[in-house]
């Protein structure tokens, strides 16, 4: 089986998540030891955020680890798992809420594809980029 | 979320309307429009008010930074509001060829206008000290009264109040304070003796660097919006509140850091790698304590906190813009009417033109632009709650009746604030509140 990072790259819908991943420097984290959770945004969803907000977490490694990091939570969970519980604790700090099971709504983005597990964790993929508040 | 609120309009209605008192202005919302009417007289308000702002903003943002940065722990900072020519200088990160992220077309450096009115004054040449003894100069205290309701109000989401306390902060502080009281022993016999004091100096000068790192943004997006509304770039108050959302998405990941300078030497009291941002850690708590909260300023009328006139939870405190009653006396120094002086030197003759029409023309200009800044706060918090709902919740195009009830719930939690009957939001409704 592929780690979480070898098999975003396989799809091909997650580049900008993964470039992001490398600029934050948040690829050791995620290839070291540990399961994850990883709600993953689609590159449309990137796309969709206005001009220049990208480009200035790009630019600014430790702000976009923050950013990134709300979509991480430490424990590989199903959806069967998180519908159980109304808030998570994210790998920022700051709750991600479960907004709706069916469909399954993760804060204000909805799951377009769950469970897909990994080595070292699952990935849940998402159609929006989510932040805390 | 998408690039613009405009995109995201919607035509027929998929929720019953809302019964809020304020439930016109709600659907307007809901429509991808602002708390202002869309009318042209108001466009030109908040526009030629922005622009007006933009350049003593120009200077705030550079001196608090120059206090935050330099000036520091002087025990005796008589100075503080000579700022340096390096200061004046410092490029702007958001507007110059320099800049990555460019926002306004124009220099990088202080505003031509800006450094005309530092020259000259409202009484002429002279030298700088006379200028400032004189009070003929950039109202610098209504900036720092914008800091000390930051500082004062705290615990306004964000990370930045909560680090200010944690032991990481409190050595680079003590570093940061010993190097500068270097062969000093008096200070530092006093900071031996008195630790918690000079700390707590040096977090309220983080809010300095806070709030000037807030308005380097600020400033190059209003002298933008003055640019394009030059050239006949707006059509209406909705496309300039979308340039306002798409500006805080754009800098929301900005770096919010305080750093000290002793020399050549750089002393991170709060560092980059911390992963503050300008959005949750600057521009949410300034429009929290600064447009909603700030304090009961002494003036035009006393507060007697025994009688509860003053609520005994900050969060309940509504003495900022929104609210506020605009009759500048001056008395007590009160700080808005501290920028509506400053904004004075810089309107544009077409916001001088509409004061002279209306109401006492020049005689209570102070008060018509106080009512015209008003009028454009209002915008900016629209832009704010937009984005906002844009980040956190749904499209307005949303198909989901539930997506756009979430968005309903918000908004009208949003217009809560603005029951209690010294908010002005019925009144910017009307052109003729002046």
């Amino acid at each position: 089986m592929a780690s979480i990072l070898e098999t975003a790259a396989s799809v091909g819908v997650f580049n900008t998540l993964l470039a992001a991943v490398d600029a934050a420097g948040l690829r050791g984290a995620l290839e070291g030891p540990g399961l994850f959770t990883v709600f993953a945004p689609v590159d449309d969803a990137f796309a969709a955020l206005p001009p220049g907000t990208v480009q200035t977490l790009v630019d600014n490694p430790p702000q976009l680890a923050r950013i990134l990091k709300y979509h991480v939570l430490s424990g590989a969970f199903s959806r069967e798992q998180l519908v159980a519980q109304e808030n998570w604790d994210s790998l920022e700090g700051a709750p991600i809420p479960i907004r709706s099971t069916d469909p399954f709504e993760v804060k204000n983005a909805t799951v377009v594809t769950a469970d897909v597990v990994c080595d070292n964790g699952v990935v849940h993929v998402i159609d929006r980029v989510i932040l805390p508040g | 979320m998408t690039a613009t609120v405009a995109s995201e309009r919607i035509k027929a209605p998929l929720i019953p309307p809302s019964t809020h008192r304020y439930a016109d202005v709600i659907h307007r919302l809901e429509a991808g429009g602002s708390m202002l009417p869309d009318t042209p007289e108001n466009l030109k308000q908040i526009i030629g008010i922005y622009k007006a702002y933009a350049v003593p903003m120009d200077f705030y943002w550079r001196d608090l930074l120059y206090i935050a940065e330099r000036v520091f722990l002087n025990p005796l900072p008589a100075f503080k509001y000579f700022i340096s020519q390096e200061y004046l200088d410092r490029p702007n990160s958001y507007a110059g060829d320099q800049s990555k992220l460019r926002i306004w077309r124009g220099g990088e450096t202080a505003h031509p206008e800006l450094l005309e009115f530092m020259e000259r004054g409202e009484t002429g040449r002279m030298p700088k000290l006379l200028h400032h003894l004189w009070h003929d100069r950039v109202n610098m205290e209504f900036a720092e009264a914008c800091m000390q309701a930051m500082l004062w109000h705290q615990g306004m989401g964000g990370r930045f109040n909560n680090y200010l306390e944690s032991d990481a902060y409190k050595a680079n502080a003590d570093r940061a304070i010993k190097a500068y009281f270097k062969g000093n022993p008096l200070m530092l016999g006093l900071y031996a003796l008195f630790p918690e004091m000079f700390l707590e100096q040096v977090r309220q000068l983080s809010y300095y660097a806070n709030l000037g790192l807030f308005w380097e943004v600020m400033a190059p997006v209003f002298f933008e919006m003055s640019d394009i509304y030059d050239e006949g770039g707006f059509k209406g108050v909705p496309d300039a509140m979308d340039f306002l959302v798409n500006g805080i998405f754009a800098v929301a990941g900005r770096p919010i850091y305080h750093h000290l300078y002793i020399g050549d030497e750089c002393y991170e009291i709060i560092p980059k790698s911390e992963g503050f941002t300008w959005l949750y850690e600057a521009a949410l708590p300034y429009v929290e304590a600064v447009f909603y909260r700030t304090a009961p300023f002494r003036g035009t009328k006393s507060y007697n906190a025994q009688a509860d006139q003053v609520p005994a939870d900050q969060a309940d405190f509504h003495y900022g813009i929104l609210y506020a009653d605009l009759f500048p006396v001056g008395s007590a120094g009160i700080p808005p009417t501290l920028l509506m002086q400053d904004m004075l030197h810089f309107l544009p003759p077409y916001l001088k033109e509409i004061y002279r029409e209306h109401k006492r023309g020049e005689e209570d200009e102070l008060i018509q632009l106080g009512v015209t800044f008003q009028r454009s706060m209002y915008n900016v918090t629209s832009a704010v709650i937009q984005a906002l709902r844009g980040a956190l919740l749904y499209p307005l195009d949303d198909t989901n009746p539930e997506h756009l009830m979430a968005n309903r719930r918000f908004f009208e939690a949003q217009m809560d604030r603005f029951l209690r009957p010294e908010a002005r939001l019925s009144d910017i409704q009307s052109q003729d509140y002046r």
